[in-house]
């Protein structure tokens, strides 16, 4: 194995991406896409719900929930006078939520403090809630707890929450890794996969085999490329996650480019495996649809592993983004390093091996016979 | 009295995709310094035999030995001395002339002064000094092809295996990669092709005739002309005719 030979076929795969400007952007901007469509779309944080707000109390404890209310993103609340039927309100003035405080809570409320539980009534405020998209009703729920929390006595409900691995987790932040992560297979797979296509459509391939180069030092260079391209685009996602959404990385960023580089090497080496099936580039095409969507769909990237329908989980532990995710996650948002998360890691080692020793072979294949 | 190995020299070599015979008991040698020109209709096996020899294709039966290494078990042994030109023009596209040099210099480890210095002198020889900087895919066929040609000389090999050449290129542009070949030839070089045009046959010093998957004449074009003139009685034939007078021979004779 000569490394002149290995730079070689990297550098021309570095310059062939170069060139083709439009390539160039789609790597570079499908990242920065990638985070800022996923980052706003699926933060989890709604807002502007409306909200009608009917105080019939009108004390300093009701005006105080009120005012957590609008501090509120989630909310919008508009505050009506006394009405005799919150249902026809919510029915007619397209409120997904009417909140009403009867009068004499304020009173109730103090009293059951000082009298004990058992021995009161309690104050009570009314909540008519459309319960036809329930995350919405889940937040007007959570949100009207909270500002009655925020009342600042303790309120009726203590809530015990532990938060592990120290900061709040936002969706976000256990976003940013499984967006790196499939940007960096996305790229490394599909230009992998089309640029070997095009040498075999074109006939660069018998030039190759015909030359010293050996079969792994082609991969090897193609391996560098799209190594170093993975990192490129590592760094967009992180910058636009660290600047625009003020992400949380709790763990080593060293770690974390190791990871993904490891990932993109067994993408490269995936696309490899997927050329040996493809004649023509527009062959090579209908391959596209079958990386991305399970990728994108059973990775536990959008919604959890478990939230898979016990049927189709099986097929998630075949989706290599699947273990990158854990991987990721472990290292970016936990703080751990690659062996704690032994799952991931050994899950992505073995996507590695196994294709770029599948690849070997089928490069062997290719080069060798053809008609 | 050193011994001289034949450049190329096949054995039997049969070649089989499934039941189709692409190359079927083919033997023959070509000495150094010699243009062999293989003719004949295309499917005739002529890329086939071409890359068995390159050592790209597994032979099925015989042997294939490029400069007395059997290919392509050996073939890291002579592969810094032969050149291949694939049928498809086999450049990058989306590369610029002078940067498909590069890569294809840096394989065959030259160094980056060596290339350009080669570069140099093979874009002056073909006519291509002001498309360095040109990508590949904004060529015209004929400077694709000129540059498809470039690439394969540019290590300088003893040896090359030019798959229809000439394919495709106007009268004027044929005659001028004849020059070259001749060039290549008078300081040693040795060459086979293939090709398609049958009066091409008359500037190579022997020609093999193919037809399915089997040579079935082989000589100068002066012998293959007395040949098909014995034959079919005709006088002075030119290589159209030759042709075809002796690939129905073939059909006639070799049924079984």
């Amino acid at each position: 194995m000569k490394a002149y030979r290995i730079c070689a076929v990297t550098e021309r795969v570095l310059r062939q991406l170069w060139h083709d400007r439009r390539v160039l952007v789609f790597m570079l901007v499908l990242p920065a896409l990638a985070m800022l469509l996923f980052g706003y779309s699926f933060s989890g944080d709604i807002t502007d719900i409306r909200v009608a707000f009917i105080d019939e109390d009108n004390t300093d404890l009701t005006t105080s929930i009120l005012e957590s209310l609008q501090a509120d993103d989630a909310f919008d609340v508009t505050v009506l006078a006394a009405v005799d039927d919150p249902e026809r309100l919510l029915f007619e003035s397209g409120y997904q939520a009417v909140i009403r405080i009867p009068d004499k809570f304020t009173s109730l409320y103090y009293a059951h403090f000082a009298m004990g539980v058992a021995t009161s009534a309690q104050g009570t405020i009314d909540l008519t809630l459309d319960e036809s998209d329930p995350q919405i009703a889940t937040t007007i729920k959570m949100g009207l707890a909270d500002a009655a929390m925020d009342l600042g006595e303790g309120g009726p409900v203590e809530i015990d929450t532990r938060e592990l691995y120290g900061v709040e987790v936002r969706f976000i932040d256990s976003f940013a890794p499984a967006i790196m992560g499939l940007v960096v297979a996305l790229i490394s797979t599909v230009l992998t996969l089309l640029s070997i296509v095009r040498e075999k459509v074109d006939g660069t391939f018998s030039r190759i085999w015909v030359s010293p180069v050996r079969r792994a030092e082609f991969i090897l260079g193609y391996v560098i490329a799209f190594g170093l391209v993975a990192l490129v685009q590592s760094l967009v996602v992180l910058t636009i996650g660290k600047t625009v959404f003020d992400i949380v990385i709790n763990g080593s960023i060293a770690w974390a480019f190791v990871c993904v580089i490891l990932f993109a090497v067994g993408s490269v080496g995936l696309g490899t495996l997927l050329s040996a099936l493809a004649q023509t580039e527009s062959q090579a095409i209908i391959f596209f649809p079958l990386v991305i969507l399970p990728s994108v769909l059973l990775s536990g990237m959008m919604w959890p592993i478990q939230a898979i329908p016990r049927l189709l989980r099986p097929l998630s532990y075949l989706v290599p983004l699947t273990y990158s995710n854990r991987l990721l996650r472990a290292v970016m948002v936990k703080g751990l390093t690659p062996w704690q998360e032994p799952v991931g890691f050994a899950g992505v080692l073995v996507f590695v091996f196994l294709t770029i020793l599948l690849a070997s072979g089928v490069l062997r294949q290719s080069a060798g016979e053809r008609e | 009295m050193t011994e001289r190995v034949p450049v190329f020299l096949a054995e039997s070599l049969t070649k089989r995709f499934g039941l189709l015979r692409a190359v079927d008991d083919v033997s023959m040698s070509i000495e150094p310094s010699e243009i062999y020109g293989l003719v004949g209709p295309s499917g005739a096996g002529k890329t086939t035999l071409i890359r068995l020899l390159s050592g790209l294709t597994v032979p099925t039966d015989g042997a294939a030995r490029l400069l007395g290494s059997p290919m392509p078990q050996e073939r890291r042994a002579v592969e810094h001395r032969f050149g291949y030109m694939p049928q498809e023009r086999a450049v990058y596209r989306d590369l610029s002339v002078a940067e498909n040099l590069l890569f294809f210099g840096q394989i065959y480890g030259m160094s980056r002064v060596r290339i350009a210095q080669r570069t140099r002198e093979l874009l002056g020889l073909m006519r291509l000094e002001d498309r360095g900087r040109q990508r590949a895919d904004r060529l015209s066929g004929g400077e694709k092809q000129r540059l498809s040609l470039a690439c394969t000389l540019l290590h300088e090999p003893d040896a090359l295996l030019l798959d229809e050449p000439t394919i495709g290129l106007d009268p004027a542009l044929r005659r001028e990669f004849w020059d070259h070949f001749r060039e290549l030839n008078g300081r040693g070089r040795t060459i086979l092709l293939a090709t398609h045009y049958l009066h091409e046959a008359e500037w190579c010093d022997r020609v093999g005739l193919m037809q399915w998957g089997q040579l079935i004449a082989e000589g100068t074009s002066e012998r293959l002309k007395a040949e098909a003139a014995g034959r079919s009685g005709r006088e002075r034939p030119d290589m159209e005719e030759v042709f075809l007078i002796l690939t129905q021979a073939s059909v006639a004779g070799g049924a079984s």
